[in-house]
């Protein structure tokens, strides 16, 4: 253990020791070997169950007595059993092999200086009392020498700060902004007002004056209506009158034309024969066909008799030509 | 402090820390963000920041919100954020529209009154009114519903009313169809007997912008509306009278509505109109000019300009007006009445 302890006795008898301050250890169950100890473990003090803490008056010490009970060593030899096997996986650790029988480990303090634990706690009991007041004179007063020049100063009132002086600028800020804020909204109230009569005068005379466009576009509208119909009705009138005196005209020509026309009528029937005495139709039709078609059957008989007779004459002509020739 | 308002940082860093500040998860310090944000947006230059810093998208989570009195707050910010021109382009790019418009149908009516307000000054710009056209059936509808409530709703129903009136009477302006197609003329007829003014001078202004399209004037005189229109011609408050004309004068132009306005009786009225209102303040020069162009359009059917012609010399005073619209229109009155064919 590299500890930097060191005690050493002086030449007048009187022995120092001095060690640099180190932590307390942890406790282990089994203390290693002081060569394999290359790291101390240190320990919270505060959780050292080493560190005696709390009421001492019920403190859990060693017994005194070195011969314990065999059935309090039977309970302790429990515990520490069952205290093994739960620590038995950590760390196989060295233990004190078990007594002989008949002999039994007892703990013993290995420290320097030996301590005697026992639950008497040793006190001492110490007290002071202050000696009892003796009479005294009071005090006096003490004062100071005096030492300089007295001077003594007042502040009257009015004389650092003048109310109204200061309060002069501040006001004239405040109002002037107020007032020029309250002009600025008059204003602002005053130029609407004159838009919102603008714009009124404005919608009245558009008004006024769509009214009157309207009226006079319904007034065209109903003249150029009225004047349609006029030169519509004029225009009817014109044809009718036209027509009538087509018709006049019609009925005069055809009259004057049909005037004419019975006599024309009649006389081109007549002279197409149409009209006709039955009984002179009749004889010309029937009588006279038959009269002549007899008088050309009697002069074709006679025809054919006197060509007989031309006939034979000519015949006895040449004979007799023929004849006399000889 | 004031404890309803968080802690509004020095400088350039205080709109991009409360919108920081908006993603927390108790409604409380959200709320209080809010009211400062409120307050800080009525400053142009800080509106201008926050519109180019892109962070008016992180409002559309707010929007749909648990809490009423954060959805209402966020409201309120949108509100103020329209009031100025760029502010009101953002919130047209961004798709903030469509979150809005469902808070329509919202259960705490302080935030819906403030959705209402928001769209309404959406509305006054021709692009947000064009943005805003698919909208009308929806408001049409809770324009509707809103009738069948009790009339002794308080101020808020009327506000309502009012604000929804006239977001409708912008958004027809631009294209009067949408609200045409879904029976505007009979719920807006409906509107105009009730107690408020400002709910007849809307329902009036709309009805006239609903009756410039030829549609609209046929539906107008096909309608019940008419007579209620004419009994408005006598209301007290100019604006309703005005805008009552307004439509008088619209339908009139269309044969059909000359016929029903002279059966009415409508001339007398408008005459005692005239004749009242020659003096020449700036909120009666567009009353006395809507009537002289009814009276115009009136004059065009024979039996008013029969009426008419008897009246000629009232007719006569009003062209020495002052002001020279109201003489140009009293002159195209008086050669309207004493035209022949």
């Amino acid at each position: 253990m590299a500890s930097s302890s060191h005690g050493h006795k002086h030449s007048n008898g009187l022995y120092t020791f001095s060690s640099r301050p180190r932590p307390v250890d942890s406790s282990s169950k089994c203390r290693e070997p002081s060569s394999e100890r290359t790291q101390y473990n240190y320990g919270n003090i505060m959780y050292d169950r080493r560190v005696v803490r709390g009421n001492t008056h019920a403190q859990h010490i060693l017994p005194t007595t070195a011969q314990p009970d065999p059935a309090e060593t039977q309970k302790q030899m429990i515990k520490k059993r069952a205290a093994a096997r739960k620590q038995a996986w950590k760390q196989w650790r060295l233990r004190t092999p078990e007594a002989l029988q008949g002999r039994k480990h007892i703990d013993v303090q290995t420290e320097l200086y030996l301590e005697e634990l026992s639950d008497h706690i040793v006190s001492t009991h110490a007290e002071c009392q202050t000696d009892a007041f003796l009479d005294k004179p009071s005090t006096p007063l003490f004062i100071p020498a005096k030492s300089g020049k007295d001077v003594g100063t007042q502040i009257e009132e009015g004389e650092l700060f003048d109310f109204d002086r200061e309060v002069q600028p501040v006001l004239e800020v405040l109002v002037g902004k107020t007032v020029e804020q309250a002009l600025l909204e008059v204003m602002e109230e005053e130029e609407l007002a004159c838009l919102k009569a603008q714009q009124r005068a404005f919608e009245e005379l558009r008004h006024n004056e769509l009214a009157e466009v309207e009226r006079l576009q319904e007034q065209e509208r109903r003249h150029s209506e009225e004047k349609e119909r006029r030169v519509a009705q004029q225009k009817e009138v014109l044809k009718k009158e036209r027509e009538t005196a087509e018709k006049i005209a019609a009925r005069a020509y055809t009259q004057q034309y049909l005037a004419d026309l019975i006599p024309a009528v009649f006389t081109s029937l007549r002279n197409h024969g149409y009209f006709y005495d039955p009984v002179e139709k009749d004889i010309e039709m029937n009588f006279f066909p038959w009269l002549m078609a007899e008088v050309n059957n009697t002069l074709e008989k006679r025809y054919i008799a006197r060509e007989m007779l031309d006939g034979h004459l000519h015949a006895i002509q040449w004979c007799l030509l023929n004849c006399s020739g000889f | 402090m004031d404890s309803t308002r968080a802690p509004v940082a020095f400088g350039r860093w205080d709109v991009p820390l409360l919108f920081g500040r908006l993603q927390q998860p108790e409604a409380a310090e959200r709320l209080r963000s809010l009211a400062s944000l409120c307050d800080l947006m009525r400053d142009p230059e800080r509106l201008y920041r926050t519109v180019t810093g892109g962070f008016l998208e992180q409002l559309q989570d707010l929007l749909k919100d648990e809490d009423p009195s954060v959805r209402s707050k966020t409201c309120e910010l949108l509100h103020l954020v329209t009031a100025h021109s760029i502010g009101r382009q953002a919130v047209l790019s961004s798709s903030l529209l469509p979150s809005l418009s469902q808070l329509l149908d919202d259960s705490s009516s302080s935030s819906r009154i403030n959705a209402l307000r928001a769209l309404n000054c959406l509305a006054l710009l021709p692009a947000g009114a064009d943005a805003l056209l698919c909208l009308v059936p929806k408001l049409m509808l809770k324009l509707q519903q809103q009738d069948g409530e009790d009339e002794d709703d308080g101020d808020d129903g009327d506000e309502e009313e009012v604000l929804l009136l006239s977001t409708i009477s912008c958004c027809s302006r631009l294209d009067a169809l949408p609200a045409l197609a879904s029976d505007g003329v009979s719920l807006l007829g409906r509107k105009l007997t009730r107690r408020s003014p400002e709910v007849r001078r809307e329902a009036a202004a709309s009805l006239m912008e609903l009756s410039i399209p030829v549609e609209g004037k046929r539906q107008v005189c096909e309608g019940a509306v008419l007579p209620v229109l004419v009994g408005l011609l006598q209301d007290e408050d100019v604006d309703v009278r005005t805008n009552a004309a307004g439509v008088v004068m619209n339908v009139a132009i269309i044969t059909a509505g000359k016929l029903r306005c002279l059966d009415l009786d409508v001339v007398p009225v408008l005459l005692d109109l005239l004749s009242k209102r020659l003096e020449e303040d700036e909120r009666s020069k567009a009353l006395v000019l809507y009537s002289l162009r009814a009276l115009t359009a009136l004059a065009e059917a024979p039996d008013g300009r029969r009426l008419l012609l008897q009246q000629l010399p009232l007719l006569a005073r009003t062209t020495e007006a002052r002001h020279p619209d109201i003489r140009r229109a009293a002159q195209t009155a008086v050669r309207v009445v004493t035209w022949t064919p």
